[in-house]
């Protein structure tokens, strides 16, 4: 920071504002604005000013009144704008306009500071590699030290081994809705729909299904799935395979499930298939069964991991 | 000098004291142990006058409002996601179950005394921070003041854009209403796209499988102490190497690579820029106490089986956004593993922008064989391939912008939303190539005009 060398003999002052943006020629110029005379207004500065104090006691007032936002920010926003404005007002016209010019610190190739910093900088390197053998393994001895610290990553979260294929769904284990209500044939009539969860489990956000009830005849199942929805019930999993969101759009005019973060839209009466938008796989279906009490039960867990693709998910 | 001893004498004499300044001056002189020379240097530091250097002060001044809105925040925020039933005084969500981070950010935007006002003037500096730096990095840009010497202060403020970038999703994510928990779903889902790693690290971040209890007070100490210091950190960096560089200048009469031409920094430059501080403040306060912003009373808590229509990330996310609705569903299978489409536009895709962009000034160094030193500006109109490439960039972006709100355009005018995607789909391979080959075209001619010269 030295290096650089104030120009005072250089220093010009423009006359006024006007020279902004213009850039001045170094050695020329005119004397600094004298007091009054030319120099330029002062009221507007007082404006800011005026500003800063009605808005500084506005925000006091409008605080101690417990007025709304609208005011405390209005009042507190005069306040720094007319700061501001009578600051930068100063700044620009009332300070005059000096001008001044100095070098650039550019650095040369053969720079003496450089060179020498470069040469200390050697011979403090040279206590260390002179002892070539201990040298590198100070350096592998750091390096082993470094990585083992790596092992505190482990305290961060358990390893997702296989919890990523499991939900809390069991053969047998009843749907229930949110509020715990265990649904029963009867509690969804044809061509309605609900979100339901696994008994005892309603916190389980990755076991959340939407069960959907058709009309007879109207649901096809896929293949291999032909038991899984007695009575034209069926359940998919409420977790878009895309990035996550609650597949909540429910369109019953055409049968689709749409998740409203991206707009992928599922085909519930073809195995929730992606028909448009950005996820490339169905959503899980959940196989259920209807038990001897008219509950409705789940088969088995899902058999794929729900939710968004992941690398073992394949 | 005799006059000086002269004036002395008598001051001794008659007991006039020094003026307070000077009297100041000699306290700094001796607790920085004989400073005052370089001081007295540094307060003339020159400052080139022009509106482009106003952009970078911006982002500044957003910093300290954010800093300073955060504290008072801070003072009334509970990072915990622990369930209370909600008995504030806004009707509609009273007796609702919730976590205490929610519950406390609905109590201190609507109970708090000036406490919505601190966070909407919070999430409006925001804002306005990262589209400033975003500008400040294409004025870089255009005028090629990241050639060296400035290459490595153009990783800075790069990385400062990221920091800047990721700490305001942690910010959007911390209030727990439903477009926070959401955005996390989402980011948790990106991680886990990760060939081989994703689950794993997923797993790490948020401290199990989705949703975890403790995430938001995992969060919180990231926004408000590990990324402000670093941004901190690399802020003062970024301004010390520009201290000791100084600005570049744009080209005009008498200036060249070896002198600059300006204002000193006292008076007129400090009075200016601390005016500038306080007119941000102004207006960003303006901004947080009569424009909404972020009502989260209105989107209810996360739940993990709730989701909303019209969901939107902040403005920045927007690109990201966008890249992801635009892919289409290509999940790939390979034997027995699973590669999700989601990956290509939100993992590789960021990498795919920044990596160029980190290694912009050593690329340009190449194209250009320019390796010198270069303190003077050039126009846009001067390098008409920089620009052209500068000018795709924007527009790349901007098709990605608008496709993260694709479904908000697709129901404002009546369009299609298919249809749309498919045209945004089209431009994002075709605009960016047209548009910089127009610039080239346009500058090309014009360049034609300008007499050469070194820079």
């Amino acid at each position: 920071m030295a290096g650089l060398e104030v120009a005072d003999g250089d220093a010009v002052s423009g006359p006024e504002t006007g020279t902004h943006g213009a850039p001045p020629v170094p050695g020329g110029g005119s004397p600094p604005p004298a007091r009054g005379g030319g120099s330029p207004p002062g009221w507007p500065a007082a404006i800011g000013l005026l500003a800063t104090v009605v808005g500084a006691v506005g925000f006091v007032v409008a605080f101690v009144t417990n007025a709304g936002t609208a005011w405390l920010g209005g009042s507190l926003a005069a306040a720094l704008l007319g700061l501001g404005a009578a600051l930068a007002y100063w700044g620009r016209d009332l300070a005059g306009d000096e001008v001044i010019s100095g070098p650039y610190p550019v650095p040369h190739d053969d720079a003496p500071g450089a060179a020498a910093l470069g040469g200390d900088l050697e011979q403090s390197l040279h206590v260390i590699t002179r002892r070539r053998l201990l040298s590198k393994f100070l350096v592998f001895g750091a390096v082993v030290f470094a990585l083992s610290q790596a092992v505190i990553l482990g305290a961060l979260g358990p390893w997702p081994g296989r919890s990523l294929f499991v939900t809390a769904w069991r053969p047998g284990r009843r749907l229930v809705t949110i509020d715990g209500e265990p649904v029963t044939r009867d509690v969804l009539a044809a061509g309605g729909t609900l979100v339901a969860f696994p008994e005892g489990h309603t916190d389980a956000a990755n076991s959340q299904i939407g069960l959907f009830h058709f009309f007879g005849g109207e649901f096809k199942p896929q293949p291999g799935r032909e038991t899984w929805s007695p009575e034209g019930f069926v359940a998919y999993s409420r977790i878009c395979t895309h990035v996550g969101c609650a597949v909540a759009q429910y369109m019953d005019e055409v049968q689709m499930l749409a998740c409203p973060c991206h707009q992928s839209t599922f085909d519930l009466l073809d195995g929730a298939r992606p028909v448009s938008g950005p996820a490339g796989r169905p959503l899980p279906q959940l196989p259920l069964a209807i038990d001897s009490d008219g509950y409705l039960v789940a088969q088995s867990d899902f058999t794929e991991a729900v939710g968004p693709g992941f690398w073992d998910a394949g | 000098m005799r006059d000086r001893r002269l004036m002395r004498s008598l001051r001794t004499a008659f007991g006039v004291r020094r003026s307070p300044l000077r009297r100041a001056a000699s306290w700094l002189d001796e607790n920085l142990g004989g400073g005052s020379k370089l001081l007295r240097e540094e307060l003339r530091h020159i400052f080139p006058d022009s509106w482009a250097f106003f952009l970078g002060e911006i982002a500044l001044y957003c910093f300290i409002l954010l800093v300073v809105t955060g504290i008072y925040l801070a003072l009334f925020f509970h990072a915990s996601q622990a369930m209370v039933v909600y008995h504030g005084s806004y009707q509609p969500l009273v007796g609702v179950p919730m976590s205490d981070a929610y519950s406390s950010v609905l109590d201190l935007s609507l109970d708090v005394r000036a406490g919505l006002l601190a966070r909407q003037v919070h999430h409006w500096a925001a804002l306005v921070f990262v589209a400033a730096l975003m500008i400040h990095l294409l004025r870089m840009f255009f005028t090629g003041a990241y050639r060296r010497p400035r290459r490595i202060n153009w990783v800075i403020g790069l990385s400062l854009l990221l920091l800047v970038g990721f700490n305001g999703l942690m910010g959007y994510s911390l209030p727990d209403d439903l477009l926070s928990g959401t955005g996390l779903r989402i980011a948790y889902s990106i991680t886990e796209s990760i060939p081989f790693l994703g689950p794993t690290m997923a797993s790490l971040m948020f401290g199990g499988q989705f949703p975890t209890s403790g995430i938001i007070a995992r969060i919180y100490p990231v926004h408000i102490f590990l990324l402000p210091a670093g941004i901190a950190g690399l802020l003062g960096l970024h301004l010390g190497m520009l201290w000791l560089q100084r600005h570049t200048e744009f080209p005009g009469p008498g200036r060249d690579d070896r002198t600059i031409i300006g204002t000193p920094m006292v008076p007129a430059y400090a009075l200016r820029t601390t005016g500038y501080l306080m007119l941000v403040a102004g207006v960003l306060t303006a901004f947080g106490g009569l424009l909404q912003i972020n009502p989260v009373w209105l989107y209810g808590p996360y739940t993990p089986w709730d989701s909303t229509t019209s969901a939107q990330p902040d403005w920045y996310m927007g690109w990201l956004e966008g890249a992801v609705r635009m892919m289409p569903a290509w999940d790939i299978q390979i034997g027995s593993f699973l590669l999700p489409a989601v990956f290509w536009p939100a993992v590789v895709l960021p990498g795919l922008i920044f990596t160029p962009l980190f290694l912009w000034p050593w690329l340009d160094g190449i194209a250009l064989r320019d390796h010198g030193f270069h303190n003077v500006l050039t126009l846009p109109a001067e390098r008409p391939g920089r620009a052209a490439i500068g000018a795709g960039f924007v527009t790349f972006l901007s098709v990605l912008l608008v496709a993260g709100g694709d479904d908000v355009f697709a129901s404002a005018f009546g369009l299609s939303l298919p249809v749309l995607l498919r045209t945004l789909q089209g431009l994002f391979f075709v605009a960016p190539p047209l548009v910089a080959l127009f610039t080239y075209l346009v500058f090309r001619r014009r360049s034609q005009r300008w007499p050469a010269t070194g820079r």
